[in-house]
């Protein structure tokens, strides 16, 4: 079977039937935030948590996966450089899919706090820490896209490991600080959470969510990959010439 | 249905708008990266 992975042209079939499963999953996840009861005391806006929740839960599991994949590379890229090159392309995919989810995090929170508090933004600690992690990543984008330096890839895989700094103190800023951020729905107070039967839609959200940043990370990592092979090549034609 | 009368309705349309726009945007950007890096 063809990997993705090793995949040099289009999309491997099983690929495109992984694409249209997320999809329907995405389908019957919105389907079950549109019928979900509504809420007594927002009414509809409160939907807007069944696509912020699963966002942002998620962004915090991906610049994991980016230091997790940055500490590989550094201890692979003097013995392992295949090994080294696989880290790294996993590092930038993860990357970006932090900076992307966040994005979606804090686009939905804003637009749900015009709507719920009368304010677009608040310099709390959640919101802070959360518009800090998402300019970590930023910078670590343009970092390797800017750096012509040969030592990109170290700088920024040092750079992914304190950017994960920021992730613990985020996701416990509003259980150690009061905040404008409302409190956690779970795993906060006893006498938090939300009705049973909106559950559903929570949990149809955060699998969908994670099933299609999955694959869209395992795209992005084999163009990456691709990119590496091209670049490589094209390194390997040019000694060639030179000799 | 969703009604679109009041500035939280409005509000709820466009937050699930722009997550739309942000996951397929990147996510059409990344088929065209895909089909752009073909070796």
């Amino acid at each position: 079977m063809t990997t993705l992975r090793k995949s040099n042209g289009p999309l491997p079939a099983w690929a495109r039937a992984y694409f249209v499963l997320c999809f329907a999953m995405l389908a019957i996840a919105f389907y079950k935030a549109m019928t979900a009861p509504t809420e007594a005391t927002m009414g509809n806006l409160y939907r807007v948590f069944f696509y912020h929740f699963p966002h942002a839960i998620e962004s915090y599991i991906f610049p994991y996966l980016n230091c997790g994949a940055s500490l590989l590379f550094l201890y692979w890229r003097k013995n392992s450089p295949e090994k080294a090159a696989k880290a790294d392309a996993f590092a930038v995919a993860s990357a970006e899919l932090t900076v992307l989810y966040v994005s979606v995090g804090l686009a939905t929170g804003t637009i749900w706090g015009r709507a719920a508090w009368g304010i677009w933004w608040a310099w709390d600690a959640r919101m802070t820490t959360y518009l800090l992690l998402w300019l970590l990543y930023v910078s670590y984008i343009l970092l390797r896209g800017v750096s012509a330096s040969g030592q990109t890839s170290v700088i920024s895989a040092v750079l992914a490991i304190f950017a994960a700094i920021d992730i613990p103190i985020c996701f416990m800023s509003i259980r150690w600080w009061r905040t404008q951020h409302p409190a956690p729905v779970f795993g906060g107070d006893p006498d938090a959470g939300i009705d049973h039967s909106m559950l559903p839609a929570v949990f149809w959200n955060l699998a969908a969510w994670a099933l299609w940043g999955a694959g869209i990370l395992a795209l992005r990592y084999a163009i990456e990959r691709r990119r590496q092979r091209a670049y490589a090549a094209e390194a390997l034609a040019y000694t060639e010439v030179q000799a | 249905m969703i009604p679109f009368h009041t500035l939280s309705q409005r509000h709820t349309v466009y937050a699930f708008c722009a997550v739309w726009i942000l996951q397929f945007g990147y996510g059409i950007w990344l088929a065209r990266q895909w089909k752009k890096t073909k070796q």
